[in-house]
């Protein structure tokens, strides 16, 4: 499984500053992987580039392994005709009920079922938009801060169960909480603005599975190395 | 709902009448011109049950032409919403033909259909059709990206869905619209009915306008005015049952 992006552009149309700016890097294996930077930079049109799902920019974008790619983000919503239970219960297939069940208990989700979607508060609406997501077949899943607005304790719980039931699928995990994708992800590209330093690195991360022991001088030195990419 | 539509309307009507009393005293006019508050009840007395069956006449004439617009501008405005040649091609000539007063079409239609039922029917439906079909377009063709893309790129989009998702978005805009385009329906079957129909409060209206007879146009008014809130009345209070009906949760509850 690999993804590589190689010369890759991307200008707004109208605009003259690039988004994105001759960026190649490469990510193998499943697992989780980052896309980590300030806002502005390209995170996001740099994921729908990859889901080929919007913009269409320069450059070469190759996949290995990697027959669907979907991509997620934090804003969507479910129908509000009916309750977000019955919503999942369509967009899942017969076999992975048991899975869906199991998610909704770890996603602490078991008591809105029966509510629509707009009833729920923002973090319960981003963890119901990506359980629906994690129901799928898919290869390579972007989460774009799909697990804003969950708090902390819960997101590092779903993250580590997300790792070990998907353990075949590769994660590109967008957010802007340093420690955590230090934590959690197995590489990460930091995307810059700097027009003096080189646009992007890919820096490995601590890749934390269930049980993990924190390494606390590794994980200062991930996240020094992060910090001082951009 | 209902009740302050019957109440809006009887301010603006009793204001409306006010005014006349006024420019009649003002002017000293006989009751000829204007008649007084003594003679429009007298009239009142004499012509509100007629006056009463022939709105429910242009009534249900006008409900029917609204329904017959309200599919018709769903199945355009459906098969229009794509950004694909046809569905361009559905919008252009429905901005291009909206342009076109309706109402001066109905003298054909009476010309070729006579006067009856059908040309009055006709008649109501085009002046409420279009205002109508452009609201459905503008909805129809607007994407909820937010919850359309899950779907879009799980390929679980169909055309239903797509206009399932759109209308429920947009269902207080549609609500409005369509109890709207109810006082269109109402005025384009009096305007036939004024034309050359044989029945209905339009017709009536002209009677008495050949007449010179302001008491039964003012009687006749009032009761247009007042069936035609409840009408809408009616009409909102559904689509407010409808929202609710579909935003509240299963169990009841609101977290």
């Amino acid at each position: 499984m690999r993804l590589e992006c190689n010369n890759l552009n991307f200008t707004y149309p109208g605009s003259k500053i690039a988004v994105i700016h001759n960026l190649s890097f490469s990510m193998k294996n499943p697992g989780f992987k980052a896309l980590f930077g300030p806002s502005g930079v390209g995170k996001t049109s740099l994921a729908k580039m990859i889901a080929k799902s919007a913009f269409h920019g320069n450059g070469e974008i190759v996949t290995e392994k990697m027959d669907k790619i979907l991509y997620s983000y934090n804003l969507e919503r479910l129908p509000g005709w009916s309750s977000t239970g019955n919503h999942l219960n369509k967009v899942t297939s017969p076999e992975k009920q048991p899975l869906k069940e199991k998610l909704i208990d770890i996603f602490e989700l078991s008591d809105v079922l029966g509510s629509r979607f707009s009833n729920l508060s923002m973090g319960q609406q981003n963890r119901m938009n990506l359980i629906r997501y994690l129901m799928q077949d898919f290869d390579l899943l972007i989460l774009d801060e799909s697990l804003a607005n969950v708090d902390e304790k819960l997101r590092e719980t779903i993250i580590l169960a997300i790792k070990e039931l998907f353990s075949d699928k590769m994660f590109l995990y967008i957010s802007h909480n340093l420690m955590e994708v230090s934590k959690f992800c197995s590489q990460i590209l930091v995307l810059g603005k700097s027009v003096k330093k080189k646009d992007c690195f890919v820096i490995d991360g601590q890749d934390a599975k269930k049980g993990y022991m924190l390494d606390k001088i590794k994980l200062d030195k991930t996240m020094l190395e992060i910090m001082n990419a951009f | 709902m209902l009740f302050r539509r019957i109440y809006q309307f009887l301010i603006v009507y009793i204001i409306g009448v006010l005014f006349l009393l006024m420019i009649k005293t003002g002017f000293s006019l006989s009751d000829y011109v204007i008649p007084g508050l003594a003679l429009i009840f007298e009239t009142a007395g004499q012509v509100t049950r007629e006056y009463f069956f022939d709105v429910i006449n242009t009534l249900s004439v006008a409900v029917l032409g609204q329904a017959l617009s309200i599919a018709l501008a769903f199945t355009v405005g459906i098969a229009g919403r794509k950004s694909s040649w046809m569905g361009s091609f559905i919008k252009v000539t429905a901005y291009n033909i909206q342009a076109y007063p309706i109402v001066a079409l109905a003298p054909i239609m009476f010309i070729l259909l006579g006067d009856g039922f059908v040309p009055r029917l006709l008649i109501a439906s085009m002046i409420c059709y279009f205002p109508l079909l452009l609201s459905v377009l503008g909805i129809m063709a607007t994407p909820v990206a937010d919850i359309e893309h899950f779907y879009i790129v799980t390929d679980r989009m169909r055309w239903q869905l797509e206009v399932k998702i759109r209308a429920f978005e947009n269902l207080s805009k549609l609500t409005t619209v369509i109890s709207g385009s109810a006082t269109l329906a109402m005025a384009g079957t009096i305007v036939g009915e004024f034309i050359a129909a044989n029945a209905g409060i339009g017709y009536s209206i002209r009677i008495a306008l050949y007449q010179s007879d302001l008491a039964k146009i003012l009687v006749a008014l009032f009761m247009i005015g007042i069936i035609i809130s409840i009408y809408q009345g009616i009409l909102e209070t559904m689509g407010e049952q409808i929202k609710t009906k579909w935003s509240i949760s299963d169990k009841g509850g609101v977290l």
